[in-house]
Parts: structure tokens; sequence; C-alpha cells
């Protein structure tokens, strides 16, 4: 497989804090790709450096051949991007709004299929505003990829969610995957980057500290000779959740 | 600009103008706003067309024809009788603070026939302070013809010199007619300016603009679509301005109205470019609200929307003529009022344009999509 994303050596500095020191990465065509670390590590630094919406101090990301820092309108037509905290404007009906944003890359698209790829067609009449937490969320991811991108950014896709409404934009998140669209995410939660990521870059202080598969990092932790409290549970608390309350979302009110 | 680029600007203008149409709070400040102050503005003005007195009548005589003297002065349009005052010290004391302009005394022997006459007699006095003169005389005169009738009823007399007033109808330009362009201007400043400073650093503060950027919108497209938007819905706005200035205010509208229309969205989109320029720039309200105010209460003040300019002295109406906001109201007086045509109106629409460059010179260079 191919390199979609190359990043090499990425820097930036905010006065005198280096918020990204040299980071370097790459991700391939289809792959789901998390970026986790504690706040302040310069995880959305990082990211907004890749989506052109912060000018890169040093270092080069290319996505499929295209430098970001010296063609960045290409670059705008390639990704779709998910901010932290996604919104629209209010008084908007949700097919406007998908009619608003294919129109922002000059085109005009079916709204009614990108509606239903999140269940929201009955919506689709319906204002923004009216929308609950998750279904916010799931209008922004359809949103982000209006235009056919072939690399798709989350931040923090999942911060607010309840269980369902995590579970049900994880299954999305996997149906972008299987388009052959290289997902970029970051997150806080360690079991949504164990399910949903391919591999995994840990950061903290602006550097990338570990990258590999969620299984490669804990395997190499037990080699290094970590050992947990042993009892092992066959369940946990989210499972009795899940269990008690269903898989089914809640937002249709 | 290719054919995408206008598709991108026509959905954008589309979506954003049904916005408008479905809040309140935007359609009272676009639409219910300018029209409150049209009423206001109008009935202050439709009021001054008419002369009227203001006046206190002290009534000293008990007879019949004094009475019917007085109930006459109440029941006619001209004076205006204040009912609380009983006796001279509460007149002057009211006349000192311009509440009435003069009081009328009517002597205890007035409408009495004296003995040996045929018909009753008096002598009205006018009382007035220093500052009500001009009032105080032509009530005088206009008492004196009052009795000149009465007079002529009791004797024949012969009147060998009279005059005769005649009003001629043709355009003469009330105050109202006057004011509306200001109330136009008013309304475009509203719209233009108090708009944009509100909604963009709300569309900021929520990361809307943000989300924006990451699409490869333009920054011109997006001023284009909102041009356009603002240029539609103030016309509506001000197409209802007109319809209630014509039909209840008698606005005398002699001009082209194509031209008009054209002349406004002109005018709005000049007007816009400085409120899309401060919304553009501000990260916040804070931030934009007192940069507002200095750059609007000055011109709307300076360029006649509340007052005319000729009232100014004329130091300032030279530098007034400058502002962005004048040459506009004049174009639109000069078009409604007096049916210019825009040939006529090149130095207005001259100076109109170097502002657009230079407003939108400004707006380009300071936009932030955050």
């Amino acid at each position: 497989m191919t390199n979609m994303i190359e990043v090499r050596d990425l820097k930036k500095r905010y006065g005198d804090k280096q918020a990204v020191d040299g980071v370097s990465f790459s991700v391939k065509k289809g792959e789901i790709f998390g970026i986790l670390g504690p706040n302040g590590a310069g995880k959305t630094t990082t990211l907004e450096m890749m989506e052109t919406l912060r000018p890169i101090d040093s270092g080069t990301v290319i996505i499929d051949g295209v430098d970001v820092a010296k063609n960045p309108q290409k670059i705008k037509y390639m990704i779709g991007v998910q901010p932290q905290s996604p919104a629209f404007q209010d008084k908007t009906k949700l097919k406007e709004v998908i009619e608003l944003f294919a129109a922002a890359y000059g085109e005009k698209v079916d709204v009614m299929k990108f509606l239903r790829d999140v269940d929201l067609e009955e919506k689709a009449d319906s204002y923004y505003e009216s929308l609950s937490g998750g279904q916010k969320q799931r209008l922004s991811i359809t949103t982000a990829l209006v235009h056919g991108p072939k690399v798709f950014f989350l931040d923090e896709p999942t911060t607010g969610l309840d269980p369902q409404a995590r579970r049900h934009l994880w299954e999305l998140i996997e149906d972008v995957r299987k388009r052959g669209i290289s997902v970029i995410m970051t997150t806080h939660y360690m079991d949504e980057a164990e399910v949903l990521c391919d591999r995994i870059a840990v950061m903290d202080n602006g550097k990338i500290v570990a990258i590999d598969t969620p299984k490669n990092l804990i395997k190499q932790l037990l080699g290094r000779g970590f050992k947990k409290d042993q009892h092992v549970e066959q369940a946990n608390l989210e499972d009795v959740f899940i269990d008690l309350t269903g898989k089914g979302l809640r937002d249709h009110s | 600009m290719n054919k995408k680029s206008l598709y991108t600007i026509y959905i954008f203008f589309k979506i954003n103008t049904k916005r408008v149409f479905r809040d309140k709070t935007a359609l009272f400040f676009t639409i219910g706003f300018p029209l409150i102050f049209l009423f206001v503005f109008g009935s202050l003005n439709s009021g001054t067309n008419d002369l009227s007195f203001k006046v206190a009548v002290l009534n000293q005589s008990q007879t019949s024809f004094s009475k019917d003297f007085v109930s006459e002065l109440e029941g006619g349009d001209v004076f205006k009788v204040n009912q609380d005052v009983s006796d001279l010290d509460s007149a002057k004391e009211k006349m000192s603070h311009s509440e009435i302009d003069a009081t009328i005394v009517l002597p205890d022997s007035f409408g009495s026939v004296a003995p040996g006459e045929k018909y009753p007699s008096g002598q009205i006095k006018v009382i007035y302070t220093q500052n009500n003169q001009q009032s105080a005389s032509a009530l005088v005169s206009l008492l004196d013809a009052q009795l000149k009738g009465i007079n002529a009823g009791f004797v024949d007399t012969q009147v060998p010199f009279t005059v005769a007033g005649e009003q001629l109808n043709e355009n003469s330009l009330s105050s109202f007619d006057y004011s509306f362009a200001g109330l136009l201007g008013f309304s475009i400043i509203g719209m233009g300016i108090f708009g944009p400073i509100n909604v963009f650093p709300e569309l900021k503060k929520m990361g809307i603009l943000r989300r924006l950027s990451t699409t490869p919108i333009k920054v011109w497209q997006y001023f284009m679509a909102t041009m356009a938007g603002q240029a539609a819905v103030g016309l509506i706005s001000m197409s209802i301005m007109f319809a209630v200035a014509l039909s209840i205010f008698n606005l005398h509208m002699v001009g082209n109205w194509f031209e008009l229309a054209a002349f406004l969205i002109i005018g709005i989109i000049t007007i816009l470019g400085i409120g899309l320029a401060l919304g553009g720039w501000a990260k916040n309200e804070r931030q934009v609200a007192p940069l507002a105010n200095i750059i609007v209460f000055p011109m709307m003040f300076l360029s006649g929307t509340f007052f005319p300019r000729f009232l100014m002295p004329e130091w300032l109406q030279t530098v007034s003529s400058f502002l962005p906001l004048t040459p506009i109201i004049d174009g639109i007086r000069l078009i409604t009022t007096e049916g210019r045509h825009f040939i006529d109106i090149l130095p207005q629409l001259g100076l109109i344009g170097a502002w657009i460059v230079v407003i939108y010179i400004i707006a380009f260079r300071v936009f932030r999509w955050e």
C-alpha cells in the first residue's frame, strides 16, 4: 500500500512555546490513524497545519503528492475536516447545510444521499439547532465528505456523546475508511483508539513518543515487564451500560 | 470568474437570504426598526405644516357673547386652548416656559351692550412674553381678522382694499420629503453596518467561518454572496418604507424607480463594505463595538440622516460632504424629490465609487476567518 500522507519534521512555535516539535509520520490509503496525547501535547496544532488552517514553521506535509504549504487551495479539495466542536449557522435546514458546503466546492450533490449515509434523512427539513449532539456530529461528518475527499480529519469526534452515539459514530468512521478514505483522528478515549485505529501516534510536549499498532504498543509495554493488578474481568461497566440500555441510538427526539 | 464560482455565490446568497426571513430578530432590525423611525419622523414632520397657537384664555366677562366667543376659539383648529390656566399668574409661568404662546384676556365688560348702543363691544387683550413676539403678533392679526368678521355682522362697512392668499400645489418639498432620504440612509447604516458587526463575531466565536475556511471558498465569493443578500433584503425593506411614505405621509416621488433602485443598491453595497471590514476584522463583539460607534455616529449625524446638512456651519458642510453616506443620501434625495438622472448626479456617483474602492480594499485586507 502506498502512503497517502507524508509528514516530515513538522514544527510550529507560539511565542516561546514549541507547540509542535519535529513530528514525522505517514498514513496509508484507507488507514485509520489516531493521534493521542494529553491536552496541550500539540495534536490539534498538528492537524491544523495539515488542514492548511495554520502556517507551517518548518517541515513538510505531502498529501497524495501535493505539498500543503505550497498548494493549499488544491489541498482543500482533497481533504475533509471535522473540527473539534462543529457548528453551523442556525435557521438553516439540514439539506441546506449540505447544499451550502457542496457549493463551497462549486459542486451540486444529491443532498438526500449524504443525509441517508448518516441516518439523518428524515431530519432533512429540520433546522440545525434542533439536532442533538450526536446528530450534529453525524451531520458534520457527512458535510465534510460532500466533495469526495481522499483524507478525512476528525478532532475529538466523540467528546461529550453518550455511549450509544459514540458506537454509532465508530461505525460511521469505519464506513468512511471502507470507501478508501484515509482517516486521521485525535481522541482522549483509549477504548476508542483501541477499537478504531489501525495505528496510533502518542504525542507529548509537541513530540511523538511512540508510534505503532495498538496491539504492538501494548505488547511492548508488557515486554518491558509491566504488570497490571490481576483481576481479569469478563466485562466492564460500559458493557453493563450497553446491556441495560441497548445499542439503539437515542437521538430520534 | 467561472461558472462554479458563480454557483457557489448563488447558493450562499440563496440560503443566507432565506435565513433572514426565518429569523424574527433580523427581520425586526432590517424592516421593523426603520419603519418605526419612519412613523416617528413622519408624524413629527406632518404636524409642522399647520399653523396653530397654544393659548390660555382668561374670560373675565359673564356675557353670553363672550362665552360664545370662547367656545368658538376652543372649537377651531387654530387655537389649542390650555384648560389648566385659571389666572394670570399661572398663565405667566406657562408663557415663560413656552408651554403656551400667549394669553387671551377677555375683560369683564367684554361683549356687554353699553348704554345707548345697539350692539355689544369690547377689547381683547393679548398678553405675551418677549420670547413669543412673533407668534403673538400673528395671533393679534388673526384675532383682528376674526373680529372684523364679527363687526361686519353688526355694522355695514365698505372695504376698498382686501388681500387673498392662494396656495400653489406645484412640486413643493415638504420637510418630510427632505428627511425621507435621510431615513433611508439610516436604514442603510442599520443593515450594512450593525448587521455584519453583530453576525460576524458570532460566526467566528462558533467556529462557523473557520469551518468554511477549510473549504476552497474565497473571501471575495463570500463577500459577493453577502452583498447580493443585503441588496435583496435592503430593496425589500426600502420598498416597504416607500409604500408607507407614499400612502401615509404623501411623499413626492418624481424620479425614475429603476434608477432609484440601482442607486440604492450601490448605496447599500458601499455601506455594507464598512460593516464587512469591521465585522470581518473583529475577533469578538467587544472589540468591534467602540470602533463601530466612532465611525457610525459621526457619519449618521453629519451626513444628514436626521437633520439637513444646510443647517450646519459652512466648514462642517464641506467636511461632511466627503463622508461616504453623504453622497448616498444626497443622491437618493435628488432622484426622489427632484427627478434627477444618473447623468445629473455624477459627482455623487464618483465620490461613492472612490469610497467603494477604498472600503473594500480595507475589508479584504483585514478579513479573518477566525
